[in-house]
């Protein structure tokens, strides 16, 4: 009774209300605290991006400050920094983590989830202390986070467009391109000529496959595998392609055109080849570093790329019809394995996670607070130990680069807990009636 | 087999080649500034030189140390602008400008990001600086040669021009903020910093904070890489106050800093020893997790 009335109290104009009060709270604080305080509040980059921006306002290239990796569209959104007030860039990237907000409402909305469930998920995003730092600090992810879900929202109608810009924004989306041609490759069209989204309901029949054997599987492995291949040349995903590709070069061209080479090779092939020596929390580090002064053979970048490759493989093919599941997923996955990860990364999946929320089977109590406090535990673990080298001066090179490797495990840990306890329901009816069908015929 | 292989063979001689050409290039420059040292105070040596160069050109530094760093040379140093030119006719040599009486460098603070803080005390502080400073302009200019494996942010000394406590800064070299040290080449970093506020207080006790940075070090088995500071050069610039554009020029006198505290940086190093087994342990893990998922997947 006590939390129905608690959820009676928290609606979401509220909710809005009372995040973008915390926000503002963060803002002054945050300004305090890099007023005072040696340990600055604002984030590096965004010193790095209104650097930039002050670099267009006086008609230069954003690339004239080193280290700017970003589009020059970046460099524009914050030009207000030097012509109003320093702090516009961290308004804009805390209204575009509102605005994520919304659109995770708007989007469990659309799929027919209640009021109540809604809100918690919404909630999961907007007091999350990882994301509501981030955009007060200055970090631009939330406006990525905020264009992938509007994708998300309008997949058919102009979706093309918004992912060739974020693509040309931000690289790691690209990601997402097989699960969406995939998504779209198959006729969903219900009666009224749109697709028909599948409708949440609180007694989902658990997955069907719980109590069938491996080769089951296995085998819809298999024909999800040919299924997805021959659906990949529809019309529609022809003009998703086309469109959503033109977009990308459109712009890339226009800022090759005004930035020269030094926009592609910073912007654009920086992120593709990049290499950190210095310690993240990514697993490779240290043997980068180790590897730095004599190159890398190209079986050492085959053995750095293969893990990454495979897993986003086969969670495409056994999860790109719960699309939202799948870009949770594959994002997780997409840092865990790659070759540079700071924790600004992180953003990139936890707007994605109040998506999955209400599909999950795990309670808070204790297998989710148990997947909460290990991935947060091997966090704080790699924290220490990167802040006795980088703070202390300290040779803990081996420790931090083993805690990177228990990093891992841990997010591989919560990816599993994650799938074991997720009712698969495919973003879109038709087929999930189709596939239902066919997997009860074959039963029979 | 031929296209593919003359144009490697013609970078790998020019490799090979550069190192002695850049050699020679270098000796050369050394050789001409020596030739002329009746009048150049270079770094590291006490002789005296007074000179002046053209209010247009903004560093002092600009140019002879580029060939510290390794980089072609402009072939400009400091004797040029200074000696040839008509700039300094009618300037005062033999002003009563202040004295260097004690200077003092400290590395500060731990880990990766620490500071050199400059401690200077002029000789004749008070009233002689006043009467100084009344006249002219004058900035103390300190020329900083960072060794390798230390870097300095321009981007971040700029916001110190900013908030005015520099007058000016500029790093010459290597300025890339990312590179290990192995990948990377030496830098300077010269500040300029206004006297004049300096004057009315504390009896001209000045201190300037210089952030650096750590590079990765190169591979090494001790665990350790040891990173020393040589001395800096410290000069004084100074102008009339009521300048003419048209022949406007800066007086430069070195102000013989003797040589400071020697200040070491200990930045620990990844061991080659750990190739082994890091690179198989690392591809190995990821492998295990990876197909850990594709297991999670099939049997879902």
């Amino acid at each position: 009774m006590a939390s129905a009335a608690a959820a009676a109290a928290v609606t979401l104009p509220r909710v809005m209300l009372a995040s973008a009060a915390l926000r503002v709270a963060m803002l002054v604080l945050g300004e305090w605290q890099d007023a005072h305080l040696e340990v600055r509040y604002t984030d590096v980059d965004y010193l790095v991006f209104s650097d930039a921006a002050a670099s267009v306002a006086a008609g230069g290239s954003p690339f004239a400050r080193a280290t700017y990796r970003y589009s020059p569209l970046l460099a524009y959104l914050l030009v207000p920094n030097s012509l109003l007030h320093p702090a516009w860039g961290k308004l804009l990237f805390s209204a575009a983590d509102l605005l994520v907000g919304l659109f995770i409402d708007t989007i469990l909305k659309l799929r027919g989830v209640p009021d109540s469930t809604r809100i918690w998920s919404v909630v999961a995003w907007l007091f999350n202390p990882f994301t509501f730092t981030i955009g007060t600090r200055g970090n631009c992810e939330p406006i990525v986070c905020a264009v992938i879900l509007w994708i998300l929202i309008c997949l058919m109608n102009g979706a093309s467009f918004w992912y060739g810009l974020i693509v040309h924004f931000r690289i790691y989306p690209i990601i997402y391109a097989i699960p969406f041609v995939i998504v779209l490759g198959k006729s969903y069209a219900g009666p009224a000529g749109r697709p028909i989204l599948t409708q949440w309901t609180s007694k989902q029949h658990l997955r069907s496959d719980k109590s069938s054997p491996s080769a089951e599987g296995a085998t819809s492995l298999l024909i999800n595998l040919w299924n997805s291949l021959r659906s990949l040349v529809t019309r529609n995903t022809i003009l998703f392609g086309l469109l959503s590709g033109s977009m990308f070069f459109l712009w890339t061209g226009v800022f090759f055109y005004l930035y020269g080479w030094e926009f592609l090779n910073e912007a654009l092939l920086y992120h593709l080849s990049r290499t950190d020596p210095r310690h993240n929390f990514s697993i490779y580090f240290y043997h980068i570093y180790l590897h730095h002064q004599q190159g890398f053979s190209s079986i050492q970048k085959l053995a750095s790329f293969l893990p990454q490759l495979i897993v986003q493989l086969a969670l495409i093919l056994r999860f790109s019809r719960d699309l939202p599941f799948c870009l949770f997923l594959q994002t997780v996955a997409f840092v865990a394995f790659n070759k540079v990860m700071t924790a600004q990364y992180f953003v990139w999946f936890f707007c994605l996670l109040p998506l999955i929320l209400p599909w999950t089977t795990m309670k808070l109590k204790w297998k989710g607070l148990a997947c909460i406090l290990v991935w947060m535990g091997s966090q704080l673990h790699w924290l220490m130990w990167a802040y006795m080298l980088e703070f202390k001066g300290q040779n803990v090179f081996i420790p931090l680069w083993v805690a990177g490797l228990m990093f891992l495990a841990a997010n591989i840990f919560v990816m599993l807990m994650v799938i074991n306890h997720h009712k698969f329901t495919p973003l879109f009816s038709s087929s999930s009636v189709k596939s239902a069908s066919k997997i009860a015929a074959k039963k029979e | 087999m031929l296209c593919v292989s003359a144009p490697a063979a013609e970078r790998e001689s020019m490799a090979a080649a550069s190192g002695p050409w850049l050699l020679a290039v270098v000796a050369w420059v050394l050789g001409v500034a020596a030739a002329s040292s009746s009048s150049t105070g270079q770094a590291g040596t006490n002789q005296k030189f007074n000179k002046c160069m053209p209010c247009s050109r903004r560093y002092v530094a600009d140019s002879y140390l580029n060939t510290l760093t390794g980089q072609l040379a402009e072939h400009r140093d400091l004797t040029e602008t200074s000696d040839s030119a008509d700039l300094c006719k009618g300037l005062d040599y033999d002003l009563d400008a202040p004295m260097l009486s004690e200077l003092h460098r400290r590395l500060v603070g731990e880990g990766s990001h620490r500071r050199l803080v400059y401690h200077v005390k002029f000789a004749n502080c008070a009233d002689a600086m006043v009467n100084f400073l009344d006249s002219y302009d004058a900035n103390l200019v300190v020329i900083e040669n960072l060794p390798n494996g230390v870097f300095a942010d321009p981007f971040e000394l700029h916001h110190f021009v900013e908030r005015k406590v520099y007058v000016d800064v500029a790093v010459f070299g290597d300025t890339n903020l990312e590179l290990p040290s192995a990948l990377s080449n030496r830098s300077s970093v010269e500040i300029h910093v206004d006297l004049a506020p300096s004057a009315s207080m504390n009896c001209n006790n000045l201190v300037i904070d210089l952030p650096l940075h750590a590079r990765y070090p190169r591979l090494d088995a001790n665990g350790y890489a040891t990173v020393e500071f040589g001395s800096p050069d410290l000069l004084l610039r100074y102008r009339k106050k009521d300048v003419v554009p048209d022949s406007c020029s800066w007086l430069l006198k070195d102000l013989d800093a003797a040589p400071v505290e020697k200040a070491a940086w200990r930045i620990p190093c990844g061991d080659e020893a750990h190739i082994g087994f890091v690179s198989s342990t690392t591809f190995l893990s990821a492998l295990v997790c990876s197909i850990l998922i594709v297991i999670a997947a099939l049997f879902y």
